[in-house]
């Protein structure tokens, strides 16, 4: 009968012992399927192969490694944890002699009522012992190369994803009464890209309203996935600076601009880079102006001309205020203008929102698809191959 | 002959939707019209997100220019076209609420006056 190996013991097992030393978990090594017609029944070299990395240094890669990512990159071709130390391997050595010797007990007190209460007395060492334990048990963090799972190509890395901690601390940021962060503002500080920022507003948002409804989250599905991948964690220290996620401030590539342009100028005129945008595209704003942070180049510049820590701040601030504020501005007279187009009566059960539009605008053959109304002998392309009828835009 | 301003279904089944046409009075309901005033979506959209009242309200889109001149001309709405129109203030409204009550209340005294009173006496009309 082959050994039985309990499945949380399988990964620990696998990084200490060395997989030259032999060990055999029959895998069924089909040699046909039922409904399979072909005749293939000898095991050929390469499933031979294939089943001994599977029982041998492929075994570690079975089971996830408890907090830290499992991937190929992170063993050498024998199956052994390249990043586990001396301390780590002997901690894993213990913890398992420990659980055999429990298994070993639970099993005896199932025969033996009397040694229930040794059991217990060792289970209550066990929790004294834990944290020791724990801390022997912490593999060291992983390097590039253990966050490769194809090691045949090394520029792929998996990259990690924003930990629990730090999303609540986002949403928690942007949601605070007293001073709320603004969407770039948590940006910056966290060092997260503004659509992610923006995605995980949502979606925080979202599982709020869910919990307050009463809903079942998979929490345990999250769990498991997160224990698997690499996180950037949150800083909850207010004096250290939060770990960067990600690059904030990348010139996002205009289609405008994918086009390669020979454009000549005459040597005595500035060409600048406003210029530049304006030769790919009369409305396309100059790169400097379409990155996400175009404050924090204004900060560079204040900070490369020399002024004070006290001036800058200060000006940082008034760019700021002036900015929210026509953005209000812009925002209040968009509103007043859609409310002037439109005319509200109200009646008893409902609003009739009228809006003033014009015949003209089906064009001379009253064909055009800006026109007003259901077109005429024109079919209604509803069913047609390619219609998007998923909403693309979220109204919040 | 008459010309219309009235209402053409278009949609699929179990969703309405109306243009709001001008149309000789005799043609078919979908048939060409002269012009397309405007629209009209009879269900009820639910409140936006933004909205304090969180009112229900229903589309309509109309060429107010357009309409007044039609009716200018002597295009006959149609009773459910008056309504909408009136709305915009186009037309004086076709019937009221108040008048509608009126009207019942007076109908239902004039039904009472032809009943000879025989054991009550004469109940007096509810003034509306």
């Amino acid at each position: 009968m082959p050994p039985c190996i309990r499945p949380s013991n399988v990964s620990s097992s696998i990084a200490s012992c060395s997989s030259i030393r032999p060990r055999s978990i029959p895998q069924p090594a089909r040699a046909a399927r039922d409904f399979s017609q072909s005749s293939s029944r000898q095991i050929t070299k390469r499933r031979r192969q294939f089943y001994q990395w599977l029982n041998g240094p492929g075994r570690a890669l079975k089971e996830p490694l408890p907090g830290s990512t499992n991937y190929l990159g992170a063993y050498d071709r024998f199956g052994n944890l390249i990043r586990a130390d001396n301390r780590y391997l002997t901690g894993r050595k213990k913890k398992e002699e420990a659980e055999e010797g429990e298994d070993e007990a639970a099993s005896k007190s199932g025969q033996e009522a009397d040694e229930t209460d040794m059991t217990e007395r060792r289970l209550d060492e066990a929790a004294e012992n834990e944290d020791k334990k724990q801390e022997e048990l912490k593999l060291p963090p992983e390097s590039k190369e253990d966050l490769r799972p194809f090691p045949g190509n090394k520029y792929f890395q998996s990259q990690p994803v924003l930990s629990e901690d730090l999303r609540e601390a986002i949403y928690q940021a942007m949601v605070d009464p007293v001073s709320p962060m603004s969407l770039p503002a948590a940006s910056v500080h966290f060092g997260v890209s503004n659509e992610r920022i923006g995605a995980v507003y949502r979606l925080k948002h979202m599982e709020k309203e869910w919990i307050a409804k009463g809903k079942t989250l998979a929490i345990p599905y999250r769990q498991a996935v997160m224990d698997m991948l690499p996180k950037t964690p949150y800083v909850s220290d207010k004096n250290k600076r939060p770990i960067p996620h990600e690059p904030i401030n990348d010139l996002i590539v205009h289609p405008a601009t994918r086009q390669q342009l020979f454009v000549p100028v005459a040597e005595s005129r500035v060409f600048t880079r406003v210029d530049a945008g304006k030769a790919f595209d009369n409305n396309l704003l100059p790169a400097d102006e379409r990155i996400p942070h175009p404050e924090m180049v204004q900060v560079e510049r204040d900070t490369l001309s020399g002024m004070s820590a006290a001036e800058r701040f200060e000006r940082a601030k008034e760019r700021l205020l002036t900015q929210i504020k026509e953005k209000t501005e812009k925002e209040e007279a968009a509103k007043e203008a859609e409310k002037a187009a439109l005319t509200r009566v109200p009646r008893r059960r409902w609003d009739f929102v009228i809006q003033n539009v014009s015949v003209e605008s089906v064009g001379k053959n009253g064909r055009d698809h800006r026109g007003v109304g259901w077109r005429y002998g024109l079919p209604h392309e509803d069913r047609k191959k390619g219609q998007v009828k998923i909403p693309t835009s979220v109204e919040a | 002959m008459v010309l219309r301003i009235r209402l053409a279904r278009f949609g699929k089944k179990h969703s309405p939707f109306y243009n709001i046409v001008v149309a000789h009075a005799r043609t078919a309901r979908n048939s060409r019209p002269l012009e397309v005033l405007g629209t009209y979506d009879p269900i009820p959209k639910p409140p936006r997100p933004g909205d304090t009242h969180g009112r229900p309200w229903k589309d309509i889109k109309l060429d107010l220019d357009r309409a007044r001149y039609w009716v200018g001309v002597g295009a006959q709405p149609s009773d459910t076209a008056w309504r909408l129109l009136s709305m915009v203030g186009i037309l004086e409204p076709q019937y009221r609420v108040s008048q509608i009550q009126g009207k019942v209340v007076k109908a239902d005294s004039a039904a009472k006056s032809i009943i000879p009173p025989t054991a009550t006496p004469a109940a007096t009309p509810s003034n509306a």
